[in-house]
């Protein structure tokens, strides 16, 4: 599940009203989210839950599901 | 008695490494040798073990038709990427894990920096520190820049967990060493290559269609365009642009972009062609790059299996690090990429530049990419056909001379051809142009042409050959070779990428 705070950082930084992000959704599947963009995405998720991702971190992330996995995980939620 | 010994000789002599003879594609020995391996191969189809074997054998032989006794190196590599992988792969914690991960880039670097860059690193200090030192007699590998590449794209998915190594040294092997894309790519993913390996061979009919498109295309963009319009125009323009006036030159330039497409390009379909034979799909490698609409587009559809590979292992990294910058890391982030793309191709500033131009033209564009769309948008042009069509252009004219600065081994050669077209350029002479140069003009005109059929008439075609009866399909394959050998010079022209 994606939850709500996550969505809607992604979803700021991409200036989209709404969109359904599922667990399984890779970014090429939403649009304006580019090689480009995906950096802006990682950045602001950074900043809105006052983390710090480490390269190989994000670099072996495969869809939006891991990238939950890395905040809760980085956030302290499990 | 002495005549079997001759004609034994002759054979011997024929299978033996021969600097100007290499296996390419599109040699007679080629066929013949691909025709066995693939009768073997269904045979015994079964059997990985010995599909494996066929594919190591023959690939090493196909080396070493093209390197001689330097096909060791292939061996080395396997055995250093294998091996040190499997290492790393053991270790849980990722700062252990990055110390083997560097000790592998810089032993895989410092191969391809012997070979390919030591003399044009003596040639930067004698040139700076002006010295005297003599270059050194090192012989290039061909291809070692892609399956350097190939194993490096394995090293980083299994560091970053992605991919689990591969079960054994055979199957890291055949990945490696897979003959098809071993000399100028695609350079294919480990992790969709290594799982084919244990699949029994299994070619569709809709398989065999696209592979005798792609093979009879390959061949024909090859032999009958590339080639020939290079021998026969376009080296005579560029070994003396200043002889011939501004309009011959334009034509040069046009037919230099269209011979490294359909030179480059008509490999890669040979090679992902000849692969589906084999039962292995590669990944695509071009999407007719001069339909782009922008210097980025035109890298999502040229070279794609360097370009990805660009992106997940180089810019990746670098946008990273720079991530606090936000536009600006992203254009210099960009412009390392290109500038280290345009290395990679070759040892030489003509290359350098060359990568050097793709960086600034794509970070310019991000640069002015707000200020551009609102601009579109207010003329409201934004998305229309008018605007597309003009995007085409301006950006197939970027892409056709930044290839006139790779094609450059003396930057005055750019300034030459530029300004002959720019001063002298006497458009009144095409008539005459047409009228004796009827083959180059029809051939530079067909070869674009059918690049810009749409994809959908393309899809039809490999249809219709997937559906034809086996004669036809050898029937269009004969016809195929026929015109090719028609077009055969007395020599084959070397693929313009292998020297990279």
């Amino acid at each position: 599940m994606i939850s709500p705070e996550l969505k809607k950082v992604i979803l700021k930084e991409l200036n989209l009203d709404d969109f359904d992000l599922k667990d399984e959704t890779t970014a090429p599947e939403v649009p304006g989210w580019d090689s480009l963009n995906h950096i802006n995405i990682i950045l602001a998720v950074e900043e809105y839950f006052k983390i710090k991702f480490k390269s190989y971190e994000v670099l072996r992330l495969k869809n939006v599901g891991d990238l939950q996995k890395l905040v809760d995980s980085k956030t302290g939620k499990k | 008695m002495m005549l079997i010994n001759l004609s034994l000789d002759k054979i011997l002599d024929l299978l033996k490494y021969n600097q100007n003879d290499p296996l390419i594609f599109s040699t007679i020995l080629f066929l013949f040798f691909f025709f066995i391996v693939l009768i073997f191969y269904n045979l015994f189809s079964k059997n990985k073990n010995i599909r494996v074997f066929l594919l190591i054998i023959f690939s090493l032989y196909f080396y070493y038709k093209v390197v001689g006794f330097y096909f060791i190196i292939l061996i080395v590599s396997a055995v250093i990427n294998f091996y040190l992988t499997k290492w790393m792969s053991t270790y849980e914690n990722f700062t252990k894990r990055r110390w083997v991960l560097i000790l592998i880039i810089v032993l895989n670097l410092a191969i391809l920096a012997y070979f390919k860059y030591t003399n044009f690193i003596l040639q930067i200090i004698n040139d700076v520190a002006n010295k005297n030192i003599e270059p050194l007699a090192i012989f290039l590998p061909i291809g070692i820049s892609f399956y350097t590449f190939k194993a490096l794209n394995y090293v980083f998915d299994v560091y970053l967990d992605t991919l689990k190594p591969a079960k054994n040294l055979s199957d890291f092997c055949v990945f490696l060493f897979f003959f098809p894309n071993l000399l100028a790519g695609p350079i294919d993913r480990a992790s969709e290559f290594l799982p084919q390996i244990d699949k029994e061979p299994f070619i569709s009919k809709e398989d065999l269609g696209k592979a005798i498109f792609l093979i009879s295309a390959g061949l024909l963009k090859k032999v009958v365009i590339a080639d020939y319009i290079s021998l026969n125009y376009v080296d005579r323009i560029f070994d003396f642009p200043i002889r011939y006036t501004g309009l011959e030159n334009l034509i040069a330039v046009y037919g230099y972009a269209l011979q490294i497409y359909c030179d480059f390009s008509g490999y890669s379909d040979m090679a992902i062609g000849i692969a589906i034979l084999l039962g292995f799909k590669l990944m695509d490698n071009f999407n007719s790059p001069f339909k782009a609409t922008s210097i980025a587009d035109f890298w999502r559809r040229w070279h794609i299996s360097l370009s990805k590979w660009l992106l997940d292992y180089l810019f990746r990294p670098i946008q990273f690090k720079f991530r606090n910058l936000h536009l600006y890391g992203n254009m210099i982030a960009l412009f390392i990429t290109f500038l280290l793309c345009g290395l990679w191709h070759g040892a030489g500033w003509n290359f350098i530049l060359w990568g050097a131009l793709h960086g600034f033209f794509m970070s310019f564009a991000l640069l002015i990419q707000k200020p551009k769309n609102a601009f579109y948008t207010k003329l409201r042009i934004k998305n229309t056909r008018f605007l597309k069509f003009f995007q085409v252009i301006i950006t197939f004219h970027l892409v056709a001379f930044s290839f006139l600065v790779f094609r450059a081994n003396n930057i005055s050669l750019v300034g030459q051809v530029i300004s002959q077209i720019f001063t002298f350029f006497h458009g009144e002479i095409i008539t005459q142009f047409i009228e004796k140069l009827p083959l180059i003009f029809t051939l530079i005109l067909v070869g674009y042409l059918f690049h810009f059929i749409p994809l959908s008439l393309e899809n039809k075609i490999k249809k219709l050959i997937a559906v034809t009866p086996w004669f036809g399909k050898a029937l269009i394959l004969a016809v195929v070779i026929w015109i090719a050998a028609q077009f055969k010079s007395a020599d084959i022209q070397p693929f313009i990428y292998f020297q990279f």
